[in-house]
């Protein structure tokens, strides 16, 4: 395999209010490879939107700030670039979906009129072929009736037909790096799978790497190549989806995959994992699951894991135990 | 389209409306019309024939009809003071206030949004700070005390401007300026909260995903989002201006509508007085209705699909 088009190491996001300092992203590190769909999933609060918009220098400064790590990218560190170089990478190198596509347009501009703006600003071509790369894009994802749609504003589109809107503004400048986040979330079911299809169809076709965000591990185990488990600011287990969803190690994925409904890991009433993620000012001394841990020792309270790799699978636990059907 | 048409009946009827309650009201004001013609020394017979002659002896409602009826076939009639004709003060006073109101009018968009824009931009600085307590104090002092103020301070104390008269630019300075304080000072707090409120949009996110610069994504993005409550209230701005006018007029002896408006109301000079108030209140209401357009205009979701 060759090398990755993306490195993140050790990548530390702090968030500062009130005089309270808490890290929301704890040495998160993992690489993406050429063309693959890496899933990062996790519950709510689990730190998995801010490790993207820390990628691509998007979290909310000055509350929110990268302190440690880097993030490599075509030869640069991305944390260590200026403002304005970053600007350059992103939506041209690296692009981002969000999850609510009905607040994601801003209303008071045609979708024409905001698809050239992003295209202008990294390609210096005239009105009318930026107008035309644009539509391009558009017919790409299938948007219905795309030469109308460029004249209409947002408000007159469905929440899917503006989800397809972000996945051509997002794809149309062949960037290498997509990171999707939630990208299917806040649409009707009968739409998640059609624009879930359009996506990696256009990943695909494209030949981008994917960053995929959800907690959805139905999407992960369609779409996603290799998986990396979020909890409360760290990666707990990265393997492949094969591997995964086989023979998950971590007592955190476990749960995650028992709650799962129709899951064949899954008997009688639906699981759920006890607790909720602890608030990031309040964490445990010890192993941040251990508090919500079945199988937890006396280490695991006292003790920090690391996360180690096998070769094949990274994980972060001291007591690993098969999955056993509850 | 139906919007514009809801809005243009909405603004007839109330120009209707308040065309009889101006009526009514200067009659239900007491005093004696009479006063403003004749001399102390006339009898009240001769009193009684200027009102029959005026048709003051007649019903309201009567008086009312034929008074709109006049009106509508271009006839202002005359001043009960000088007999002077309505529509010639119609036309050289008007000309001063609307020079004196435009660019209060100007000055309080020229000045507000730029402030307001700053003031979100720097949030919770030292700017942000001196311009929202500014803007404190601009709502707060009324403009009558604002004027008295301003010409001690620039015209008494420092001398650099003249403390009344019409209509040098620089006697315009200081009552355009006192006008548009209040309004400003709205203006400062809308814009900066519009743009606040605009710049935590998911959207904004999306647009600086795309690569664009702060300058762009605020000073054309999130403005544009702005300017819709900001052009929506215009209208009320208008009728601020167009009611403070008559106090600020009168204390920089700016001889606009409003001076006019004033002396006909002490002097009971009826047809001068109702005259000019149905004037402001068309102002008023042609002023909303123009800020109706503007918003129609400024956002897209209310055009038509």
């Amino acid at each position: 395999m060759a090398g990755p088009i993306l490195s993140v190491r050790d990548l530390t996001t702090v968030i500062r209010t009130e005089g309270i300092r808490f890290e929301v992203v704890r040495g998160v590190s993992f690489d993406l490879y050429p063309n693959e769909i890496l899933g990062l999933v996790g519950e709510s609060g689990c730190g998995k939107t801010m490790t993207a918009l820390s990628l691509i220098g998007l979290i909310p400064a000055p509350a929110a700030q990268v302190t440690e790590g880097a993030v490599l990218f075509g030869g640069q560190d991305l944390v260590a670039v200026s403002e304005r170089q970053m600007r350059e990478v992103r939506g041209d190198d690296i692009s981002m979906i969000f999850q609510d596509p009905l607040t994601s347009l801003d209303p008071m501009f045609t979708i024409g009129h905001l698809l050239t703006e992003v295209i202008r600003r990294h390609r210096t071509i005239s009105r009318s072929e930026a107008r035309a790369l644009a539509l391009q894009a558009l017919k790409e994802v299938e948007l219905p009736d795309p030469e109308t749609r460029m004249n209409q504003y947002p408000h007159q589109l469905s929440g899917g037909m503006r989800q397809r809107v972000m996945i051509a503004m997002a794809l149309m400048l062949d960037p290498d790096i997509l990171i999707a986040d939630e990208p299917t979330t806040a649409l009707d079911v009968t739409v998640q799978a059609q624009i879930l299809d359009r996506l990696v169809g256009q990943q695909r076709r494209r030949d981008v790497s994917m960053l995929l965000i959800t907690h959805d591990l139905g999407v992960v185990a369609a779409v996603a190549d290799r998986v990396a488990v979020m909890y409360s600011g760290e990666i707990v287990e990265q393997a492949t989806v094969e591997q995964l969803f086989s023979d998950p190690q971590h007592p955190y994925t476990q749960g995650l995959l028992r709650a799962l409904p129709q899951s064949r890991h899954q008997r009688g009433a639906l699981h759920t994992i006890p607790g909720r993620v602890p608030p990031p000012q309040f964490t445990p001394p010890g192993c941040l699951f251990s508090p919500r841990c079945s199988q937890a020792l006396l280490r695991c309270w006292e003790e920090h894991p690391e996360l180690v790799s096998d070769g094949r699978r990274d994980l972060r636990c001291f007591n690993p135990q098969p999955l056993t059907l509850a | 389209m139906r919007y514009l048409a809801s809005r243009t009946v909405y603004m007839l009827i109330i120009l209707a409306i308040s065309s009889v309650a101006v009526f009514y009201a200067i009659r239900l004001s007491g005093g004696d019309a009479t006063a403003a013609r004749l001399p102390a020394s006339a009898t009240e017979a001769d009193r009684e024939t200027f009102r029959e002659i005026l048709g003051l002896n007649d019903p309201i409602y009567q008086q009312y009809f034929t008074y709109m009826g006049r009106l509508l076939s271009g006839d202002l009639g005359n001043s009960l003071t000088n007999n002077a004709l309505i529509s010639k003060m119609l036309v050289e006073h008007g000309r001063n206030s609307l020079i004196l109101g435009v660019t209060a009018f100007a000055l309080v968009f020229l000045i507000g949004i730029p402030l307001g824009i700053l003031a979100s931009v720097r949030r919770n600085t030292f700017w942000d700070g001196g311009i929202m307590s500014m803007s404190v104090a601009g709502m707060a002092i009324p403009n009558f005390w604002l004027a008295l103020l301003s010409i001690w301070l620039f015209a008494s104390v420092l001398g650099w401007l003249p403390s009344a008269g019409c209509c040098e630019p620089k006697q315009l300075i200081l009552p355009a300026l006192v006008l548009a304080a209040e309004g400003t000072a709205l203006t400062v707090r809308m814009t900066r909260s519009a743009m606040l409120e605009n710049l935590d949009s998911d959207w904004v996110r999306t647009l600086r995903a795309g690569g664009l610069s702060e300058a762009r994504v605020i000073g054309k993005h999130v403005f544009r989002n702005a300017l819709i409550p900001i052009i929506s209230l215009a209208g009320l701005r208008i009728g601020q201006i167009v009611g403070y006018a008559l106090i600020v007029e009168v204390i920089f002896g700016w001889p606009g509508l409003g001076q006019v408006l004033v002396n006909a109301v002490l002097r009971r000079d009826y047809p001068v007085a109702q005259f000019f108030s149905l004037v402001l209140v068309v102002m008023v209401v042609l002023g909303n209705w123009l800020a109706d357009l503007g918003y129609l205009a400024a956002n897209p979701r209310l055009r038509k699909v």
